[in-house]
């Protein structure tokens, strides 16, 4: 699939955003945070998620209909998305205003900010997890890996040893996801046969492609990355997001200073890890160029 | 709406025969030549006139060959490649903005480009392909089964099919109801073996193809025979051949 620059930077700092937005909201519900840090913490998930959902308004190609995405919430997980994060921003405003104005706040709010921003996280996962043409998506991995991403993030700035923890099962998770991804690479049941109404392994080749220049297809979906170059970016990406951001809360632990450094590290290897999400996955549609 | 209506009452699509289809691209002719045309209808194409056009289709055909297991030689066919109407429509239910619709009358799915906003989500559930977003308007464009056609009431009835399927010149594609079992379509399909593409995807498509007859093995080595098996002719061809042979 193409790695569409719009869509990876959504995917990363809105998932940061209400990764944060979740983190605040569990410390809220625990009265584990003071009421000035509610402020400042949400005010900066608010700012991410909603540098990330502007990134996404840009893919779009009629931005004019934007508003009607909030509509086909019965069966469409993007719909559920738009409402989800828009409702969830929503509370987070009032919270901070609340929070800002009486300089206390309310247990229960956190915990509803903490589910309804994981939630929101689940939806834009399952835009991807729901799509049977893309087999490396279309597994629970996806979701896990997707939460637990914006869970470590957010967890940074906040969380000293419990941010290790959360580390650890993202970057657990990252790896099985890789696993899971290369797996199903292999597209089980599909095949150039299948595509074209034969068995699975009956012996066909194209000869001749259907036009004469590239399309959108080819463009959109039969994105193709070398090998060599995706296994090397996968140490980058896991050594970024992962091993430098754990040994330095390590070797600082409850230094805010290098926490903003471990956010930006981790910002580029979660880059990455998402490049690599959209690069390496495989469109069924891609069996009528084999 | 996004859901999935039940089209008890009929489902129209297309019957391809791949043996009978030459690859003329006559049909993703017609249907760019349909679909462009009018006042509102729109298939773009972005530098058409210079080089490296690009363009959006409905509809493609592709060329394969195929290896003959009993005779080890290869086959080809070509294989027209466009929306399938599927029953259970994936690029339907991933609409966020419900431009995408399956009609419950007849089972046609179709695009909204009213409340379209282009982030081509069903494109990408689509495992087949048969969406493509018009770079142009900005908004997704799929095979229509020729709706404005088939109901028109302008149109002589003669003219009240798809256009491709009008327009091919080898009958290779057949318009109808395959809800109805004595419709032609569906009498075709019992016959032949009508079958589904990527059934695995469980899309239930609508469309139908039947696949290129194997050739027989008789067809393949009456062509070897002429230089391998005259070594052992005899009368005059015979001693010709010894004649030749000597040299």
């Amino acid at each position: 699939m193409h790695p569409a620059p719009s869509i990876i930077l959504f995917t990363v700092l809105s998932g940061f955003g209400f990764g944060l937005i979740s983190i605040v909201g569990l410390l809220q519900f625990l009265s584990q945070i003071s009421a000035g840090d509610i402020v400042i913490f949400s005010v900066i998930g608010l700012f991410f998620s909603i540098i990330g959902l502007i990134s996404s308004f840009f893919h779009l190609a009629n931005k004019k209909n934007a508003i009607k995405s909030m509509s086909q919430w019965q069966t469409s997980w993007l719909s559920r998305e738009a409402i989800s994060s828009i409702f969830c921003l929503s509370i987070v405003v009032g919270n901070i205003g609340w929070v800002f104005v009486q300089n206390r706040y309310i247990n229960e709010v956190g915990i509803i900010l903490f589910l309804l921003s994981l939630f929101t996280i689940f939806t834009t996962s399952m835009i991807y997890v729901q799509l049977k043409t893309v087999p490396s998506w279309n597994n629970m991995f996806t979701p896990a890996l997707f939460i637990f991403t914006a869970l470590a993030g957010g967890s940074i700035l906040l969380l000293d040893y419990a941010s290790l923890v959360l580390l650890l099962i993202f970057g657990v998770l990252q790896v099985l996801f890789w696993y899971i991804a290369d797996q199903s690479f292999i597209h089980k049941e599909t095949s150039v046969g299948t595509a074209l109404g034969f068995s699975k392994n009956e012996d066909i080749r194209a000869f001749d492609v259907a036009h004469t220049n590239r399309n959108y297809l080819l463009n959109e979906m039969v994105y193709k990355v070398a090998r060599k170059h995706a296994i090397k970016i996968r140490y980058i990406s896991f050594f970024a997001a992962f091993v430098l951001p754990m040994s330095l809360i390590l070797m600082f632990p409850g230094n805010f200073s290098i926490s903003v450094l471990v956010i930006g590290i981790h910002f580029v290897g979660i880059y990455f890890s998402r490049w690599l999400f959209f690069a390496e996955a495989k469109h069924s549609v891609s069996f009528y160029y084999n | 709406m996004t859901k999935l209506p039940k089209c008890e009452d009929k489902k129209l699509g297309l019957l391809i025969d791949l043996d009978t289809c030459v690859g003329c691209h006559g049909c993703v002719v017609s249907c760019k030549e349909w679909n462009s045309s009018g006042d509102e209808k729109q298939l773009s194409d972005i530098n058409s006139h210079q080089k490296d056009p690009v363009g959006t289709f409905l509809n493609r055909v592709h060329s394969y060959e195929r290896e003959n297991s009993s005779t080890n030689e290869a086959e080809t066919f070509y294989f027209p490649r466009s929306c399938l109407h599927c029953e259970d429509a994936p690029c339907v239910t991933v609409c966020p903005t419900g431009a995408s619709y399956k009609r419950e009358e007849d089972g046609i799915v179709l695009v909204n480009e009213d409340d379209c906003m282009g982030c081509g989500l069903c494109a990408w559930a689509c495992p087949y392909g048969a969406r493509e977003l018009d770079l142009v308007s900005g908004v997704m464009k799929k095979c229509t089964l020729c709706v404005d056609r088939i109901y028109s009431e302008e149109l002589p009835p003669e003219d009240r099919v798809p256009v491709c399927v009008k327009s091919c010149p080898t009958g290779a594609r057949a318009f109808g109801d395959f809800n109805d079992p004595n419709s032609d379509v569906s009498k075709k399909v019992r016959e032949r073996g009508g079958v589904d593409l990527m059934p695995e995807m469980q899309t239930k498509p609508v469309n139908k193809y039947l696949l290129p007859r194997i050739k027989s093995k008789d067809a393949v080595s009456s062509v070897g025979s002429v230089v391998e098996e005259e070594t052992d002719a005899t009368g005059l061809l015979g001693w010709v051949d010894r004649a030749l042979s000597k040299f």
